[in-house]
């Protein structure tokens, strides 16, 4: 009895060997496309219309990579996706239109009048703003944000493919 | 953050699981991300969030003067434990939520401190 129980085990033994190694195969890609995804690059469906012209109003696909701003090398004119001040739980894309230290006049209500306003951006702060001024709620809105809220620079976008290519 | 936390430095445990899942509350100890240095880590109270109307005096050395603030959607007020020697929200207003990274869940050194933060 004793046998036949051992001699079961040893044939499971080989294809428990090879399910295992399947597995943690497994795991480590996932593993590695997390990490990827996360920290490297990463594919974001973007829509609305306070990017408009650059981004389109039904959405866009867009490579964002997510290294730039762990090493400060985020500039003027970038296109960053930031997570929104208002909604911990919602990303935006915006444009840097200034770093810390830079002095912005800006008109509050381009609807309404010429009425300037004029800030100076504080110390670890960036001003976010939508390239469509009349439909986009950023820093003339909320002021500066800090610039640890922001997690991502687009790179290009790759969907729809008539609009395949950089940002401009 | 005197008294709670020692002058020449404590190790704590913290989490970072509760921020994700919106359970931070008032009186929460928690490390955020400095919004005045973003390669920098402190450790504050919550005193207040989202919604909540504060009222503080600017200044607790000069006087009494006392500034009331509402404190705007997807913020929170922090501040530390030592009044007169903490850089907080009463001096750069309050903070997005998601600067949090974690919070405090008890001290392990020096041994004669161990246990929760009170």
């Amino acid at each position: 009895m004793r046998m036949r129980v051992m001699s079961f085990l040893k044939q499971w033994r080989g294809a428990a060997k090879e399910a295992f190694e399947n597995v943690s195969i497994v795991a480590k890609f996932l593993c590695l496309l997390h990490v990827t995804d996360r920290y490297i690059i990463s594919s974001t469906h973007v829509q609305g219309p306070s990017m408009l012209p650059t981004l389109n109003l039904t959405g866009d696909v867009i490579l964002a990579e997510h290294l730039s701003h762990r090493f400060g090398k985020i500039g003027l004119g970038d296109v960053v996706l930031v997570r929104s001040p208002r909604d911990p739980n919602r990303m935006v894309t915006k444009r840097i239109l200034g770093l810390e230290g830079d002095r912005l006049t800006f008109s509050a209500d381009p609807l309404v009048g010429d009425n300037s306003v004029s800030v100076v951006i504080p110390k670890g702060h960036v001003w976010i703003q939508g390239d469509n001024l009349y439909a986009s709620t950023d820093s003339r809105h909320f002021g500066p944000i800090p610039y640890s809220l922001i997690e991502g620079k687009a790179l290009l976008r790759v969907w729809p493919p008539e609009y395949f290519g950089s940002l401009r | 953050m005197l008294p709670t936390l020692n002058l020449t430095g404590d190790v704590i445990l913290a989490e970072h699981l509760s921020h994700r899942f919106g359970k931070i509350g008032l009186g929460d100890v928690v490390l955020v991300r400095s919004p005045r240095d973003p390669n920098r880590m402190v450790t504050k109270r919550i005193l207040g969030l989202e919604g909540d109307r504060l009222t503080f005096s600017a200044d607790p050395l000069v006087g009494d003067n006392s500034v009331s603030v509402v404190i705007p959607k997807g913020h929170v007020w922090i501040q530390g434990d030592n009044l007169y020697a903490s850089t907080d929200s009463r001096h750069f207003g309050p903070i997005p939520y998601s600067l949090i990274e974690g919070k405090a869940l008890l001290r392990v050194w020096p041994p004669e401190y161990f246990g929760s933060l009170r």
